[in-house]
């Protein structure tokens, strides 16, 4: 017998799945209908929501292709990555795409306005500033800061009514459909000089609040409103919305344009000046001599209204015979739209994206017959490849000397893009900063599109990117008003004079390229939120800039340098060390380095790892009081919010890195010790870790133990302490498994029952020699010894290789020896194999990522503290951590753990379980012809699969971490409860003022259980590790670590009491109920009565 | 054992052909609960385990009546023979080799069913008398039984083994061990090379001519080098028909996956899962 088995390795396990699989199936089946009641609601016309393979007969297989249906086939190939994109695109633009029938009422509606705005009366000519005529009920939409100019208004009806826009282009999309229509108003309203001092733009706004006070008595409009056009405040809008259900139908917005011609282009150039400094600051009389400085977005505004019919000319024109514009228009408004790129004061505009595809197609970079698919490549590639703040582009196409050249308009604007007429910056508003995060955007959606293993259409059109779950840390300035102080801080009364006072938008590209220098290369991208104007009734008062709401930053950290605490500067004779010094303020101080030189530089206070994630806040908080007088208290900033309830203590105590590593460096020790062990029958081959603190995610690792004698009772002959029932119990010590691989050899017996004794033995030796040559304090059990080391407790457990093959090993009647997965030998694979190649490849993404660990204990703290402790594995949520790191896209690996776990809740709630396998690629070992295996042995076999399902490169068919658990029902609340917490959580990160309670999604709702055990807290040891710490604690008999005392006796190891009594409580009325626990210190067991229980069944003696 | 739980919801009424035996954990408790019991009655033969007669069956033990409870209650009606506890009514699986402190442990969880040997069938009818009585109490001061904390501390000591104990035990095994397979392999040795009475000679692994392992993973590689010998015999794409098929297949492929993305998209459109935002 012994000797015969060597040669056949393998081969046994492909076949034995699908015995397995089958006798799930059948279990499965049962469990549908089940499934439909619970979630009947969602899904009433899907009949059936699994994919199903395709079982096509051979005669429509092997049917001859027609000509038709060859073309298509290949078109698919050729334009579109693959048939699935194509019919995905096909149907998100079904979605978003106005249909016919809405189109009618939308065109009565706009011919209702048109005669309406005909009818308004005419008003008597009156001063500018004299506005008694307009009733009191209407307010102007305009901030008539200083209030006093000169000019003269009266209303006339508009001279020319006309649809612009995207409606006309078809290019507008649901869910806001906005019909755009420029009121051109008559020649005899506008002045010379209305071009200066915001006259023209008082004209505009008197001009519709006299056509909004008319319009608001009709039954016509639901609602008249005012808004900001892109939230520009010297541009207001007057929106219309039908009366009726149609109400949410159409947004009409009407803007008032000047009379063609009217403004001379050379007077706005954007190096002209047309806001006086004295009008401005309300001085009596010009400055003598100085000279006024240019107003290019001043300029910019007047003539965007001059430009609006040419622009919808050139956009028809560039889109006629050319579907796959209006397509790709579309698309492109959906990708801004999910980065929140497409609304506020510098959008990214769907007007902007169809000039993009025009100006493509007009330096031929695409051609008419591209799809719209095709056509969103290009623009993004075209957005990835070119920097619009550093060389801008132009449609104008006659090179007129007299017009404004690129570099003056660069000299005026952060980013620059000219529109036809040669005169319009289209992206004037758009910090340089905001552009950077477009293109930073389109590089990765490039990447995500060149990617075959990847669904891009999920990723890039139907994933919203807010901006919490993006940016590694996020900070909220608020009041905006502090803006003011800083305009005055850093000199900005021109910006502020060509924004028309508006503090935000003058401050915020010089707050920005403050921040970008000071953080330098820690930040990969620095971003900050889009100002936003709200829509108000016209008889409001319009919105005052400090009313733009708060203004948030992101950072996208680069975890390399993130948490660096030293800012080297040039060397202290540099000329460059004074500018270094001004910068920096009193930070800055002279230091030597080891090189010798003696620098200037800036070095920032933190301890543990937690505290260096945030060198970023401490260096945003001193730059900004520094340079633009806010104090820190104006700021808040959230990139650690949720650590807390990672900590093992209070306040100084780290996020458990420091914990880990210390674990990690006594664990390495004592393998090399245990490789070193002289005396063995066989060598050690392989020490390997599998607890989660040797991969770094143990939630709360063990901390180093002395027990106390007195509260213990003492074994003295096994040398053991035991707990005493009168006590409150002891603290926890997780005992950590350490896998001890034993050289294979001929002496190995080859029968079960006879390894395990040997498995004894080797416990036994094991525990002897680290006695008797390194003086461990050890206790050997039959399947394991405990080693308790530096205040740990390792448990060693010998693995023999070939033991899970013997106990598959099965002889038929013939004689012939095969292989059969059983309960044992799978479990014991699990615990050999799988569990230590998994800790190994985790380990290393900790290396790689230093936020995966917060991430994943973030996450697995929010599942336990949900009260499925049992109900999810560890290494599930391990795994799904690291797909996070692995797979980030649309977003970049997370570097804090803040947003690793915002990540966590958006993936379980977002991903498709019931149709897709989640694959993570651990290590990069698969490829892409293994993703498509996995994926097609996923559809085949999806009914016998477990719910979720998670694939790895050592693990591609069979999920071994998500086979028991979860159940489909736990799964769903899994997914109910991560939606809800992440908007909870998503909600209170974005409001600066709200109660900052983070702790609330991690408090499970009771309410839901039919009873609460409420246990003796006594009896719970880690009652420490609960959500919000115990006002009591007990004294655990542990002494402190560095305490004179000898250890003797082994302390007391893996005992939790409310484990034993869940465990009694399951085997007992498992049949009945569910039990669930928090395992970090919970205090109470959730108990949740099986529906069938309370069902009359017939008495039976065995079942 | 859910169902017979339930049953006593409605009072003591036991079930056709069984009798409720009220016991109670301790006095301190108010409600009793409920063993159900009858004669151990099976074909013959089919039990040998649990001589008929004078064996009682119990249904529904509780997880903290162990053995020697059972053993003392019912001592009352008449000396008890032994005492077994299962998860499962039906007889006894054979215990193989002798029960091992260390090794194999295992405990029935959860309500349970037990088979009770009296000394004598008389004490069979007098079990049926105990219905009426009291409840039978379980943990009294003179035997307590341990629960909760008490318990699970005494089962924690008992998992610290005796390192002496261990290794006589694990030593004992191996030598038994070791001597069956010596025992075994001289067996072998002696009958290598010598014909049966019929003549045939078993090929075995040892010897100077070993055959093939007669395992499942060894015929399939068999099967495997067949297959790839074929293969590489056969010429692709060589006969013009051989080409038309490969590109018949290849359309087949197309087609068949459009058709799969099509279920795709009814089934996501389904969902809604279109909706962007």
């Amino acid at each position: 017998m012994r000797g015969k088995t060597r040669a056949d390795g393998g081969g046994g396990e492909r076949v034995t799945d699908n015995v397995e699989g089958d006798m799930e199936a059948e279990q499965e089946n049962q469990d549908v209908p089940k499934k439909g009641k619970i979630q009947g609601r969602k899904r009433t016309s899907a009949p059936d929501s699994v994919v199903k393979p395709v079982k096509l007969s051979r005669a429509d297989l092997y049917k001859p292709p027609t000509n038709e249906e060859l073309n298509q086939l290949k078109e698919t190939e050729n334009l579109f990555h693959s048939s699935l994109l194509r019919l995905q695109i096909e149907e998100l633009l079904k979605e978003v795409k106005l249909k016919e029938k809405k189109k009618q009422k939308i065109d009565a509606f706009l011919h209702e306005i048109h005669t309406l705005l005909s009818a308004v009366p005419e008003t008597p000519e009156t001063d500018l500033v004299d506005q008694s005529w307009l009733p009191t009920d209407v307010k102007v939409p305009f901030l008539q800061v200083p209030f006093s100019v000169k000019g003269k208004f009266r209303f006339l009806p508009p001279a020319a009514v006309k649809v612009v826009g995207s409606y006309l282009l078809g290019t507008g999309i649901k869910p806001e459909i906005n019909v755009d229509v420029a009121l051109t108003m008559p020649r005899t309203i506008l002045q010379d000089k209305d071009n200066l001092n915001q006259r023209y733009h008082r004209k505009r706004a008197l001009y519709l609040a006299h056509i909004a006070h008319h319009f608001s008595k009709e039954k016509l409009f639901g609602s008249v409103r005012f808004t900001y056009m892109n939230s520009n405040h010297l541009k207001p809008i007057l929106l219309l919305q039908p009366a009726g259900k149609d109400e949410k139908l159409v947004t009409v917005r009407l803007y008032a344009c000047p009379t063609p011609g009217f403004f001379k282009p050379t007077r706005l150039y954007p190096s002209k000046n047309n806001v006086r400094t004295a009008w401005f600051l309300e001085q009596g009389s010009p400055g003598e001599g100085a000279t006024e400085p240019p107003t290019p977005h001043y300029n910019n505004s007047i003539l965007c209204d001059t430009v609006m019919e040419s622009h919808l000319l050139f956009l028809s024109g560039a889109g006629a015979d050319f579907p796959g514009m209006r397509d790709a228009v579309a698309l492109l408004k959906v990708w801004l739209h999910q980065r929140e790129l497409d609304k506020g004061l510098g959008c990214l505009s769907g007007f902007l994206a169809s000039m993009l595809v025009a100006y493509l197609l007009a330096k031929h970079k695409i051609s008419q017959g591209m799809s719209g698919y095709q056509v969103l490549r290009s623009v993004l590639q075209f957005l990835a490849t070119t920097d619009l703040s550093a060389t801008g582009i132009s449609l104008s196409k006659d090179a007129e000397s007299s017009l404004p050249t690129l570099a003056d308009f660069h000299q005026a604007f952060d980013v620059v893009f000219v529109d036809p007429s040669g005169l319009v910056n289209l992206c004037a508003d758009m910090t340089a900063s905001k552009y950077k995060e477009v293109q930073f955007e389109a590089k990765r959606s490039m990447e995500v599109l060149d990617d075959r293993t990847v669904d891009g259409f999920q990723l890039l059109l139907m994933t919203p990117k807010p901006l919490v779950r993006t940016f590694d840390h996020v900070f909220h300035l608020k009041p905006v008003s502090k803006l003011q102080g800083a305009c005055k801080k850093m000199q900005l009364l021109t910006e502020l004079m060509d924004h028309g006072g508006n503090y935000v938008a003058a401050a915020l590209p010089f707050v920005t390229s403050l921040l970008a220098r000071g953080l330098a290369e820690r930040v990969m991208l620095l971003t900050h939120s889009l100002p936003q104007a709200p829509q108000w009734p016209i008889s409001a008062e319009p919105p005052k800039h400090k009313d733009a709401g708060h203004l948030s930053f992101g950072l996208l950290l680069t975890p390399e340098f993130a948490a660096s605490i030293l800012e080297k500067g040039p060397e202290a004779d540099q000329p460059e060390a004074a500018e270094f010094r001004r910068f920096w303020g009193e930070k800055s101080e002279l230091r030597r380095f080891q090189d010798g030189t003696i620098c200037e530089a800036v070095v920032w206070g933190a301890e543990t790892i937690c505290q260096k994630r945030l060198i970023p806040e401490q260096i945003v908080k001193h730059l900004l009081w520094l340079h633009a007088d806010i104090p820190a208290s104006a700021i808040s900033y959230t990139g650690a919010a949720l650590e807390s309830l990672i900590r093992a203590g209070p306040e100084p105590a780290g996020t458990g890195e420091e914990a880990m590593a210390s674990i990690v460096r006594s664990y390495d020790d004592l393998s090399r010790k245990l490789w070193n062990l002289e005396g063995l029958p066989l060598t050690v081959t392989a020490v390997q870790g599998t607890h989660p603190a040797l991969r770094y995610t143990d939630v709360f690792p063990p901390a180093p133990m002395k027990p106390d004698y007195s509260y213990h009772e003492r074994m003295k002959a096994k040398e053991s302490l035991l707990p005493l029932a009168e006590k409150p119990c002891p603290a926890y010590i997780s005992p950590m498994k350490v896998v001890c691989h034993m050289e294979g050899s001929g002496q190995w017996p080859q029968d079960k029952e006879a390894i395990k004794r040997v498995k004894a033995a080797f416990h036994l030796r094991l525990a002897e020699l680290l006695r008797q040559q390194h003086h461990l304090l050890c206790r050997p059990a039959a399947t394991h010894t405990d080693v308790y080391k530096d205040g740990y407790v390792f448990r060693l457990q010998v693995a023999y290789h070939r033991e899970p093959q013997i106990l598959r090993e099965v002889v038929t009647p013939e004689g012939m020896l095969k292989y059969r997965d059983t309960e044992d030998s799978q479990q014991l694979e699990l615990e050999t194999l799988h569990l230590p190649h998994l800790t190994s490849c985790l380990h290393g993404l900790q290396q790689q990522y230093p936020a995966f660990s917060g991430t994943s204990r973030l996450a697995k703290r929010w599942v336990r503290a949900q009260l499925l402790s049992d109900s999810l594995s560890e290494e599930c949520v391990d795994l799904l951590a690291a797909f996070l790191f692995l797979h980030p896209a649309p977003f970049t690996p997370p570097s804090s753990p803040q947003v690793g776990f915002l990540r966590f809740l958006h993936l379980l709630a977002a991903f498709d379980w019931k149709n897709s396998p989640l694959i993570v690629n651990l290590n990069a070992d698969l490829k892409d012809a293994d993703y498509t295996e996995i994926r097609n042995h996923f559809v085949a076999a999806r009914s016998h699969l477990p719910v979720m399902f998670v694939s790895t490169p050592r693990d591609q068919r069979s999920s071994v971490w998500t086979k028991e658990r979860p159940s489909t029902q736990i799964l769903q609340r899994l997914l109910v409860l991560a939606l809800e917490s992440l908007r909870a959580l998503e909600k209170q990160l974005m409001d600066p003022l709200g109660s900052q309670d983070m702790k609330m999604v991690f408090r499970p709702p009771l309410d839901f259980y039919d009873i609460l055990i409420h246990l003796n807290v006594k009896q719970i040891p880690r009652h420490l590790e609960g959500v919000d710490r115990p006002a009591k604690s007990f004294s655990r008999g542990m002494l402190k670590s560095d305490a004179p005392v000898k250890t003797l006796f082994f302390p007391v190891v893996g005992y939790d009491p409310v484990q034993y009594f869940l465990q009694e409580l399951r085997e007992a009325f498992g049949d009945l109920a569910l039990f669930f626990y928090d395992s970090h210190g919970g205090e109470v067991i959730g108990v949740l009565w099986k529906p069938s229980s309370f069902e009359p069944q017939p008495f039976k003696v065995s079942f | 054992m859910a169902a017979p739980r339930r049953k006593r919801e409605t009072g003591a009424a036991a079930p056709v052909g069984y009798t409720a035996i009220p016991i109670k954990l301790s006095e301190k408790q108010r409600s009793p609960h409920y063993l159900y019991v009858k004669e151990h009655k099976v074909r013959e033969g089919t039990d040998t385990t649990h001589p008929p007669n004078r064996t009682l069956f119990v249904l529904n033990v509780p997880p903290y009546c162990t053995k020697a409870c059972l053993s003392r209650l019912f001592s009352c009606c008449w000396s008890v023979q032994s005492v077994d506890v299962c998860e499962k009514p039906g007889p006894r699986e054979k215990s193989e080799a002798p029960k091992s402190k260390f090794f194999n442990l295992k405990t029935v969880p959860g309500f349970r069913v037990a088979y009770v040997v009296f000394k004598n069938p008389t004490g069979i009818q007098a079990v049926k008398s105990l219905s009426l009585q009291g409840p039978l109490v379980i943990s009294s001061e003179s035997h307590p039984v341990k629960t909760g904390i008490r318990k699970w501390i005494s089962s924690y000591a008992a998992s610290v083994v005796d390192p002496v104990e261990l290794k006589a035990e694990v030593d004992a095994f191996m030598q038994t061990y070791d001597q069956k397979i010596a025992e075994e392999e001289a067996k072998a040795e002696e009958e290598e090379g010598v014909p049966d009475e019929e003549g045939w000679v078993k090929v075995t692994r040892k010897g100077r001519r070993p055959g093939l392992p007669l395992t499942e993973a060894a015929s399939l590689r068999v099967l495997e080098r067949e297959k790839r010998k074929r293969a590489r015999k056969e010429l692709l794409n060589f006969y013009a028909w051989q080409h038309r098929e490969t590109k018949r297949e290849n359309i087949a492929q197309l087609r068949k996956k459009f058709e799969e993305d099509k279920q795709r998209i009814a089934l996501m459109r389904a969902q809604r899962k279109f909706r962007p935002y």
